[in-house]
């Protein structure tokens, strides 16, 4: 068996990934994934840790999260599409209607 | 005394399950007819169903569920711990429900002639249910999905106005920034969890005060302060999703983004209820998973002075940034910012003494905010109603030509400026008076800094619809029945609050001290 660091520097690379990604692009469907990368690490660490203290908890609440993230992805689609429609484009930095 | 009638457990979550059962029914309602919905049935049985679960948190209240034995009926833990019932879980359930049946009665107007009432209605009773369950909350698990089935709904809530950039585009800010905020709190969770190896809120703050070197469930050997890295990270992670719920600094700036072009009674449901349900996860996951003084030893820092730096700069922040605005919607959002930040101080006393009152105070001011801030987003979207534009400029003189409203507006507007006779002049006293009391002295100051810069702006609206003269049009305006009926509500619950604030005082006090000493 990996040790519990393997899964947890997995995770923290691939947090980081999807971080990065929301920080440079500026297509909304990227910036998704990149949201689902986020959201997938911390399930590994859900599962890995779960595995590591010998309760099951974390491998159901796993199970919810990513029920959450599908979820999130269907209702972000929508937006996306209805942004699309209204703008022409799903480059994120386009709609500028309201300044701060 | 009367033996009260024995109702299973699980209807402790009574205003919850009521909430989501009307979203339930006004999913069958339009599912009916859809093409032609009525859309007084939808809205009629929206604030029906959220008036019945305000009575139903009323009666438990009055009952004294959630109050500790032997005064009370108990407090009622649910599904092995997962969720609780106490009295500040009915104080904020009550909160949302009224949040809620205010904001159906005003779309009964405001959104007349859309397309899509019955999505409407029923995404706004399915959030609130998110809302009442977060109040109820006891574990991380249970937190995270009630925060999404809040939050899922308000996404597709602010952007229903499918033709309209505005509501579009704040959709999208609102929904990208709620993604990411909500993947780095599950990421938090993740790492208290990897830490302690325990999500329920209790268990993780049995694991972080006791120095077993044991596992709290299995007994395997598992030494929590050889963690205390992953603890860390994860306190701060979770920190910054609670942020982005209650709009506060740093994660702010997506909230005068999605006020400005959400539907006004969306605003008015998002910066009040939502704003309200994330402090209760903010009181409920801090007080009770990470006792200061035990997680600072571990951790290295203190989560309450953290909260302190918060709040100062959250309400510094959103009331300079609402003293500058044009946009009278988009003052109001930072407006709201700024009361977040007087809400925090709760949470910052908690590290110091006099503790439940600072928490009792900010609890307080939630309730009161509740009325006065959604009274105030009405007023925008009666304002929008009758089409006269979004500026003070545009606002001027509307005293003369909807005088019963612009009462209204002004009783909310010298409310959340905390001008004495007035609900919000109470609870920002009773917060500057514990915060001096635990020795903030910087926070009590800047309190009052800010509330007197807040009067400014607020009463510049109060000047514009009283004292301008009207640019162009003289004549009186419409006077819709349902935004007319939420409006004067609101403003009567905020001036009522006066003489009834003793209950709410008390229970809010008493569901600070019992949330501190659980």
């Amino acid at each position: 068996m990996m040790a519990i660091e393997g899964y947890v520097l997995l995770s923290a690379g691939l947090f980081c990934i999807g971080l990065f990604g929301i920080l440079t692009r500026r297509n909304a469907l990227m910036f998704l994934m990149a949201v689902e990368l986020m959201v997938n690490a911390a399930v590994i660490n859900l599962v890995a840790f779960a595995l590591y203290h010998g309760t099951l908890t974390g491998q159901v609440f796993g199970l919810f999260v990513l029920g959450l993230a599908a979820a999130e992805v269907a209702i972000g689609l929508g937006i996306i599409l209805v942004l699309y429609r209204n703008f022409g484009t799903i480059d994120v930095s386009v709609p500028t209607t309201m300044r701060w | 005394m009367i033996e009260p009638v024995q109702l299973p457990d699980a209807a402790a979550l009574g205003p919850a399950l009521v909430l989501g059962l009307t979203a339930l029914v006004v999913f069958v309602f339009d599912s009916a007819r859809p093409h032609e919905p009525d859309r007084g049935l939808l809205a009629g049985t929206t604030a029906a169903g959220s008036l019945l679960a305000l009575g139903v948190g009323v009666w438990y209240m009055i009952a004294g569920v959630g109050v500790p034995e032997p005064d009370g009926a108990g407090v009622i833990s649910l599904f092995d711990g997962q969720l609780v019932v106490d009295q500040l879980a009915l104080f904020f359930m009550l909160v949302t429900a009224i949040v809620t049946a205010l904001v159906a009665i005003a779309s009964y107007d405001y959104m007349d002639g859309h397309a899509h009432q019955g999505e409407y209605y029923s995404l706004v009773l399915l959030a609130a249910t998110g809302m009442a369950t977060m109040a109820a909350a006891n574990s991380l698990v249970t937190v995270f999905l009630a925060l999404e089935l809040a939050s899922l709904p308000s996404y597709a809530l602010v952007a229903i106005l499918k033709d309209n950039r505005g509501s579009v585009e704040a959709g999208l800010k609102y929904f990208l920034l709620g993604a990411l905020s909500s993947a780095i709190f599950v990421y938090g969770i993740s790492l208290v969890y990897g830490a302690t190896g325990v999500l329920q809120l209790d268990l993780v703050a049995e694991a972080i005060t006791g120095e077993t070197g044991q596992h709290v469930l299995t007994g395997n050997a598992h030494d929590v302060a050889g963690h205390d890295g992953l603890l860390g990270v994860g306190i701060v992670l979770l920190l910054v999703g609670i942020a982005f719920k209650t709009a506060s600094v740093p994660l702010h700036f997506w909230a005068p983004e999605a006020y400005e072009g959400a539907p006004a009674p969306i605003a008015a449901f998002l910066s009040s209820a939502s704003k309200a349900a994330g402090f209760v996860i903010a009181i409920r996951v801090f007080t009770t998973a990470f006792p200061v003084e035990a997680t600072a030893g571990l951790v290295g820092f203190d989560w309450s002075v953290a909260f302190a730096v918060l709040a100062v700069a959250t309400m510094t922040i959103g009331n300079f940034a609402a003293a500058v605005q044009e946009n009278v919607k988009r003052m109001l959002a930072y407006s709201s910012v700024g009361h977040a930040g007087y809400a925090l101080i709760g949470l910052a006393g908690v590290g110091a003494g006099a503790n439940e009152l600072v928490l009792g105070a900010a609890l307080m001011h939630l309730f009161v905010y509740a009325f006065m801030n959604t009274g105030a987003f009405l007023f925008v979207a009666l304002a929008e109603y009758w089409g006269v534009g979004r500026t003070f400029a545009d606002y001027n003189g509307l005293g003369r030509r909807a005088p019963i409203a612009c009462v209204a507006l002004t009783v909310f507007m010298f409310s959340l400026a905390g001008i004495p006779p007035l609900g919000g002049f109470l609870s920002k006293y009773l917060l500057f008076w514990g915060s001096l009391q635990a020795g903030m002295l910087f926070v009590a100051g800047a309190l009052v800094v800010n509330s007197a810069l807040s009067l400014y702006y607020y009463s510049r609206l109060v000047k514009a619809v009283w004292f301008e003269e009207p640019v162009t049009d003289h004549g009186s305006l419409a006077q819709p029945v349902g935004l007319y009926a939420a409006l004067i509500a609101a403003a009567v619950m905020t001036v009522v609050v006066l003489p009834g604030f003793g209950p709410i005082a008390d229970s809010a006090l008493d569901a600070a001290t019992a949330v501190l000493t659980s």
